[in-house]
């Protein structure tokens, strides 16, 4: 019947059963560790380079003049194609420049948010620009990045200006 | 006989729980200490991010004396690098800065840059580089491999004001006739005297106090510490300074010889230094590098002679970067009460009422004309566009 | 009493030590995995160009000297904050009186995680 015979020889086999065990799953695990939140270097390096083209848009080139920014926003206000032209082709050279001769692929879409009731405080919006032929689909992943404006024109809604707006604009990679 | 129940005793059950839950989180960590092995890689873009913003948005340590004006001899004064203007323009940045950080014969890659830029404990490798619109571009460092940290700033940079006076333009204020002594008679076209002195000068009070933006730092004329700026004045068009004809009509007389015969730069502190035509003599072009650069009709190099120079049609007077060591105390820069007088003297071989500027109507009437922010001869300081990248490996 | 067995008890207390910093080591580099991520997470997390982008827009909006006109500018900045930035925004001007050539502008920022508070004086 049972004795405590061969005791030794279970013992090696279990552990021997385990040693193959723990190797194979130690294997398996060095291939598919997930390091959590890996996006966040990409989106941090986005949102740096989207704000840093809306700053340099919004700093006048001297003491005197306007920023292009506040031209395109109070542009916008009369010919929204002519300000869709201007923020397009600036911004996108800006966000797209490198020191080498290759440029980047990112791609943008621009509104202007204003408070349109002075009274009850609601806010609108409008689009500013967009990328030509390239509308956002849910594979991308897209950063906001804001800029404020001081624009010198009448937004809906008020006979006051000048008025202070948002430009929020969401920046994607290709 | 032995007995086959098989019971485990409770202590040794307790035992062996705790040990198996332990070896079994051990066990979950082991595949991160594989992966573990290359995480230096993990601070790539981290490393390269904060140089970016070091560079980008700090104008380096020391801020005044500024770091950039240190000699080659001193060059271990700097502390650390950082292009930017100041502390209050963040992505705005400084020409002379910028020539600083990338002389790569004063700094050695990768020491000096790593303890002053790129910092940490690894020795990693790293590339910057900057293009200027419508410039030059600048390299630092190995060049890229295939995987590496990254990090792009968008910037502007600051092209500083210059002067621009066209002789002709000089007949155009019309209260200069007026208080032109000995101008001659302007009816009858009458020439005025053969020696004249054209005089610039600079009131750093107000130019550290009415600048633009509330003085903002990016658009400020600013020949005081810690940037000490210079400037640029150029004369154009000398010979076309000539007399009224008939009525009020400017006539050119391409055959006059005009003679640079002197150059005082005075400094004072007390009250701006008026020039009149009867307080200069004529004095021979000093000239020291370290101070100021006379081109005459657009010559590459500059004046290294004492003489008198015949001058067609052009001078331009270059007042560089104040340094902390040569030129700076006579450029006053480290007194913003400074006013400083900067008088080219010419000899001409037969009378011209156009190119004295001893009585040009200034803002105080000093008898020069005043280097400020709303001169119509002054372009203002701008700003250019640029793009700096980081790789760090 | 049979006195207790004490064969092996420094191999066995080795063998204590051994496996507790084998433990410790690994939960150490376990953990490097993730210093890139936090780095980069908090670079988000921290406002430094919203402050930077409301502080520039209040100093600028301090040169309009209508009062209506500032109030209005004044609502817009702290009404869309609040709603598109999720920020609250306040702040107050000090024109130059007489006595006092200065302006002083009187800012403050919470978002709910980072406070930003700054007395502004024009040089």
């Amino acid at each position: 019947m049972v004795n405590d015979e061969g005791q030794l020889y279970t013992i090696e086999g279990v552990a021997a059963g385990m040693i193959m065990l723990f190797t194979t799953y130690l294997v398996l695990g060095a291939t598919s560790v997930y390091t959590p939140g890996d996006t966040h270097i990409s989106d941090m390096q986005l949102e740096q380079i989207g704000t840093d083209a809306l700053v340099m848009m919004n700093t006048p080139v001297n003491g005197t003049v306007k920023s292009n920014l506040t031209e395109i926003v109070e542009t916008s206000r009369i010919n929204a194609t002519a300000a869709d032209e201007t923020f397009n082709t600036t911004f996108l050279k800006y966000v797209n420049e490198r020191t080498g001769s290759e440029s980047d692929n990112l791609h943008y879409m621009a509104d202007v948010t204003y408070r349109s009731d002075l009274t009850d405080n609601s806010i609108t919006s409008y689009q500013l620009a967009c990328t030509h032929n390239r509308i956002m689909n849910a594979g991308d992943h897209p950063v906001r990045v804001t800029e404020w404006v001081i624009a010198d024109k009448q937004f809906p809604g008020s006979v006051n200006h000048p008025r202070a707006v948002l430009v929020e604009v969401l920046l994607w990679r290709d | 006989m032995t007995d086959d129940a098989g019971n485990l005793s409770l202590d040794f059950l307790a035992g062996f729980t705790i040990f198996m839950v332990a070896l079994i989180y051990v066990a979950t960590l082991i595949p991160g200490l594989l992966i573990g092995l290359e995480s230096k890689s993990i601070d790539y873009d981290a490393v390269a991010y904060r140089t970016g913003v070091i560079l980008a948005e700090d104008p380096g340590m020391p801020y005044n004396p500024a770091w950039e004006t240190y000699s080659d001899a001193d060059k271990d004064k700097a502390l650390r690098f950082g292009l930017a203007l100041s502390k209050s323009t963040p992505n705005v940045l400084s020409a002379e800065k910028i020539n600083r950080f990338f002389n790569t014969t004063t700094y050695n890659y990768p020491d000096d840059y790593h303890s002053r830029a790129v910092f940490g404990d690894y020795p990693y490798q790293f590339n910057i580089s900057l293009k200027i619109d419508g410039g030059e571009n600048y390299t630092l460092g190995d060049t890229l491999p295939d995987g590496y940290g990254y990090s792009r700033r968008l910037v502007k940079i600051k092209k500083e004001s210059t002067a621009s006076i066209d002789g002709s333009q000089i007949a155009s204020y019309p209260e200069f006739w007026s208080h032109e002594p000995n101008a001659g008679n302007k009816t009858a076209g009458d020439p005025g005297p053969t020696n004249h002195s054209f005089s610039v000068y600079f009131n750093y009070t107000g130019l550290t106090t009415e600048g633009p933006l509330y003085n903002n730092p990016a658009y400020q004329i600013e020949p005081i510490a810690p940037l000490y700026e210079g400037a640029t004045i150029n004369l154009t068009n000398l010979n076309q300074t000539t007399r009224y004809g008939s009525g009020d009509t400017i006539i050119g007389d391409p055959n006059i010889n005009i003679t640079l015969t002197g150059i005082t730069i005075t400094q004072s502190v007390l009250s701006p230094y008026l020039h009149t035509r009867s307080s200069f003599a004529t004095v021979p072009v000093t000239l020291d590098d370290h101070l100021y650069n006379v081109y005459i009709d657009g010559n590459a190099t500059p004046l290294n002679s004492s003489a008198s120079h015949s001058v067609i049609n052009n001078v331009s007077l270059v007042i560089p970067h104040g340094s902390v060591t040569s030129g700076l105390n006579f450029l006053g820069g480290n007194d913003p009460s400074t006013y400083l007088n900067v008088t080219l003297l010419f000899t001409l071989d037969h009378g011209d009422c156009f190119l004295n500027s001893s009585q040009a109507t200034a803002k105080d009437e000093s008898g020069a004309f005043e280097y400020n922010y709303t001169s119509p001869f002054i372009t203002q300081p701008s700003l250019k566009d640029g793009v700096l990248e980081v790789a760090v490996w | 009493m049979a006195r207790l067995n004490e064969d092996a008890q420094w191999i066995v207390l080795m063998g204590f030590v051994v496996s507790f910093s084998f433990f410790f080591l690994a939960m150490i580099l376990n953990q490097s995995t993730v210093v890139g991520q936090t780095t980069a997470e908090s670079v988000v997390e921290f406002p430094k160009n919203d402050i930077r982008d409301v502080r520039n827009i209040i100093i600028n909006s301090s040169y309009i000297t209508d009062n209506n006109k500032f109030a209005v500018i004044q609502q817009d900045i702290t009404t869309l904050s609040l709603s598109r930035k999720g920020a609250v925004v306040s702040y107050s001007v000090t024109h130059p009186t007489g006595l006092d050539t200065y302006t002083h502008i009187t800012i403050h920022y919470n978002n709910g995680v980072t406070e930003y508070n700054e007395n502004w004086t024009s040089s």
